[in-house]
């Protein structure tokens, strides 16, 4: 059916997780890819972010324009489900891009003092792409959420 | 809402789907897709979402991108009829909706209209939709006659059962066809079997527009609408600091003061121009900020700057330009500029919002309607699938509105603070010409070597100017070089051994943008002047010395024949008129041109004859390929003469078309086209054009005056003979 594919994404993805049909049914904008599928070049830079620990998916909402007018500056909310008590908090929260040149768009290091596991920024996407956020734990454990974002193209650039 | 959906023609045929029965959330929710859902306004079925077939054989075939008056509208559903076999007469062209595009995950591919790639980007998948609902068509008519359908062809809207010669119309079967799977991968003519593409077709917009039907955004009328008119911050980057409202409460309709950060808008009832002479009367201050002082003359030193650095990033680096310069017999050498332009689309900036709490309806005239969703959305902080962009015609487009439509956040941001008020801004003349995206100034410095055989052997080009995508597009700038303003140079096809090309770059205040042809603009201008500076130099014809540099680039020497025969170079012409040439590769296609001109005593210009020519490959409609070249003539000389935004005190000195002129009709040249389509590419059309333009003229002042033109625009210089 090629005129249904929603993009021209890569399929090279592993399984981590299963969150797919919650996503699936919160997001019936977009065909999206499974979210439990991840970009396979990402996995050993979450691997290392995460001290090796599988991270699992949930507890981490990341919020991304479905539709983006360029990749110049896109607007990105992640919030963690996290007490932030010195009992329990997040301690870093790694964002990563499938397709830009450097794929650790952003790390962030909080503490129970931050008060809210929230972050806001804006960050620049090469394109049509899933963007993912992970967050890490005091305990270590590690949770993840992803985005799909789809960059409407540049008029009159040629080549790219 | 229930007002609005009665105006256009969109909510006509919502209406006609929710009277239909059953369908009435695909009109009040949008995020529900069905596959008949935005079918045309009769309810015909889709064949696929590209093609609806209606019970009387009319054809309809979606046009994601937008007509600007490059011939899209006309020429997209040119690809998709030709594989589906449809009688031609029958097909009308209908737009793509944004939304179910979104909702139906982007099923139209890309909206994005710009970089002459409206035809060579879709040909295939469009190609590919028409096969794939010739197949459906077919295999429905077999499966109704049981038939193998290897036994059935489609033509003329017709599908014909070869042995037994029954006949069944596409509108008797589209109904079952839509039920079938679409093919994956349908095969498509050879082209050399096309019956409508690369044959003329009629413009499916042309006859409205000449009557005046046609409904531009800035036509858009909604019941109970309001007007806004904006005065931006005069300097670029500068900042609103104060606006005192009170002083024009009173005026005529003025119902609000809304304060942007680097604007304000009024507005008011009845009328735009209750709303414009109440900005204009509105006492604001203004900070200007740290760019107050920019003049031409600063944005020219700083550009020398760039100029003079003694090292800048390499664009391309061939052989030994040292030695080759060291060993030279002559030297050429030359510093051409460019100035700012403004696209001065005929139709100014403008856009009408209805913000609702239930959706956003938005009429634009912007290239890409998925960027104006996206823009939609983040500036009214709500889901784009609550965005409806209503697509119409644009009045010019030119690269102005393809990657800046910051009138749809400032209209979005006004409609905002008025929930239910449909809200139309419109950007005045001098607002448009003040606060443009400019095709940037360039300065470039270039250089080259001839031996004592007169061969050229080496050349060096230094070239300082703003950088587009720097700021927006970071991607395209690689280490240091921006790769879309070097193109010309750094994939010259000219054959010197040695070459050696830098990019300094050299970003003002000014916003730069995207203006047709974008860096193929003011480089093929440099480039193929100083090209004729050399051919001089070495007391050669410049066509033949071109010839012979472009042995190893056969398309361009193709074209550049062609033309130059077309323009019967080796024959005389009339005492006093003289010739120029140039050629360029652009936007995947080919072109040249030879300019006619003569200069009379008082140095007064006349343009007789432009002979253009093009390869683009293969050609949907030859007869918009040919339009856009002679548009492309009135667009390119309209630059070439009078084209020229300069600055002072940081901001735009010009102001409307008296001081930024257009090219008038007595002015305009016998254009001949030459159109030499070589098959097995495809190329773009809407920019090419303008591309050797000013550097033909320039080269037939050279011939006529003896003087050789390094900055643009024409109206600035002397050209007395010397």
């Amino acid at each position: 059916m090629i005129y249904a594919r929603c993009n021209r994404l890569p399929r090279r993805h592993v399984l981590i997780g299963i969150l797919g049909s919650l996503v699936a049914l919160l997001s019936p904008f977009f065909k999206v890819r499974p979210a439990y599928a991840l970009p396979e070049k990402l996995i050993p830079l979450i691997r290392e972010a995460t001290g090796g620990i599988q991270p699992k998916a949930g507890r981490v909402k990341l919020t991304l324009p479905a539709l983006a007018e360029s990749g110049h500056s896109v607007r990105l909310k992640v919030q963690v489900d996290s007490p932030m008590t010195q009992e329990a908090y997040v301690k870093q929260i790694h964002i990563f891009s499938e397709r830009n040149p450097r794929p650790v768009i952003a790390r962030f290091s909080l503490g129970p003092r931050a008060g809210r596991a929230e972050v806001n920024t804006r960050i620049r996407l090469a394109g049509t792409q899933q963007v993912v956020a992970v967050a890490v734990m005091n305990d270590g454990a590690a949770w993840l959420a992803t985005a799909e974002v789809v960059v409407t193209a540049a008029a009159c650039v040629e080549g790219n | 809402m229930k007002q609005l959906l009665k105006m256009s023609r969109r909510s006509f045929l919502l209406r006609s789907a929710a009277v239909g029965g059953g369908l009435m959330l695909e009109v009040t929710s949008p995020g529900y897709g069905s596959r008949y859902c935005f079918a045309a306004a009769d309810k015909s079925p889709e064949v696929t979402a590209w093609v609806l077939v209606q019970p009387d054989d009319s054809v309809t075939i979606r046009v994601a991108r937008v007509e600007m008056g490059q011939g899209s509208f006309t020429g997209l559903p040119m690809l998709v009829a030709e594989e589906l076999g449809c009688d031609w007469r029958k097909v009308r062209a209908e737009y793509a909706s944004t939304s179910e595009h979104l909702r139906r995950g982007r099923v139209f591919r890309t909206m994005l209209t710009g970089g002459s790639r409206s035809i060579r980007d879709s040909q295939d998948y469009l190609r590919k939709a028409g096969a794939a609902a010739r197949l459906m068509l077919t295999t429905a008519a077999a499966q109704q006659w049981g038939v193998p359908v290897a036994e059935c062809v489609a033509a003329n809207s017709l599908i014909t059962h070869t042995p037994t010669k029954r006949q069944v119309s596409f509108g008797a079967v589209a109904a079952e066809a839509a039920k079938l799977d679409i093919p994956e991968d349908p095969p498509l003519k050879d082209p050399k079997d096309w019956t409508l593409l690369g044959q003329p077709a009629e413009r499916f917009d042309i006859p409205d527009k000449v009557t005046g039907k046609t409904e531009f955004a800035i036509d858009t009328k909604l019941p109970g609408m309001v007007y806004a008119a904006i005065a931006q911050c005069p300097v670029f980057g500068g900042t609103l600091k104060s606006v005192d409202a009170d002083k024009i409460a009173d005026m005529r309709g003025v119902i609000k003061v809304v304060p942007l950060e680097d604007a304000v808008v009024v507005v008011a009832k009845e009328s735009w121009w209750n709303a414009h002479q109440a900005v204009r009367k509105l006492p604001i201050e203004w900070d200007f900020g740290e760019n107050a002082n920019v003049s031409s003359d600063s944005i020219m030193e700083f550009l020398r700057e760039g100029i003079n650095l003694e090292k800048a990033p390499v664009s391309r680096a061939e052989g030994n330009v040292d030695n080759a310069f060291a060993a030279a017999d002559k030297t050429v050498e030359a510093e051409y500029y460019a100035p700012y332009l403004d696209q001065a689309t005929m139709e100014p900036q403008n856009c009408t919002v209805l913000y609702t709490d239930q959706r956003i309806d938005v009429w634009a005239p912007a290239q890409n309607s998925e960027a104006t969703a996206a823009v939609t959305a983040e500036t009214a902080d709500v889901p784009v699938s609550t965005v409806e962009v209503h697509k119409v015609h644009l009045g010019g487009g030119f690269g102005r509105r393809g990657l800046f439509i910051e009138f749809v956040r400032q209209a979005v941001t006004i409609a905002k603070t008025m929930p239910g008020t449909p809200v139309k801004l419109i950007w005045s003349r001098e607002e448009d010409v003040q606060h443009s995206r400019y095709r940037p100034v360039a300065l470039v410095r270039m250089k080259a070597a001839l031996n004592e055989s007169s061969e050229p052997t080496a050349w060096t080009v230094r070239q300082a100017d703003h950088s587009i995508f720097s700021a927006i597009r970071p991607h395209l700038i690689r280490d240091g070089v921006d790769i879309v303003n070097v193109r010309t140079f750094a994939d010259a096809p000219y054959a010197f051994p040695n070459m050696h090309m830098e990019y300094a770059m050299r970003n003002t205040h000014v916003p730069p943008g995207p203006w047709r042809a974008v860096a193929h603009t003011h480089n093929p201008f440099f480039r193929e002047s100083f090209i004729d500076e050399l051919a001089h130099a070495a007391e050669q014809d410049p066509y033949q010395f071109r010839r012979k540099l472009l042995a190893q680039a056969p398309k361009d020497l193709a074209i550049l024949d062609a033309v130059a025969n077309a323009a019967e170079w080796d024959k005389p012409l009339p005492e006093g008129v003289h010739r120029g040439i140039a050629v360029q590769d652009a936007y995947g296609s080919y072109t040249a041109a030879v300019i006619e001109a003569s200069v009379d005593a008082e140095g007064g210009l006349t343009i007789h004859r432009v002979i253009i020519g093009i390869d683009c490959g293969y050609v949907a409609n030859p007869d918009s390929v040919r339009a856009q070249l002679e548009g492309s003539v009135v667009y390119g000389l309209t630059a070439a003469l009078y084209g020229e935004i300069t600055i002072k005190d940081g901001r735009v000195e010009q102001s409307n078309f008296h001081d930024y002129q257009m090219m008038r009709i007595a002015e305009m040249p016998q254009v001949d086209v030459v159109l030499r389509p070589t098959g097995g590419f495809w190329g773009g059309a809407g920019e090419p054009g303008l591309a050797p333009l000013a550097p033909a003229l320039c080269n037939a002042i050279f011939a006529a005056t003896g003087k050789r033109i390094r900055s643009l625009p024409l109206k600035n210089h002397d050209l007395r003979k010397v």
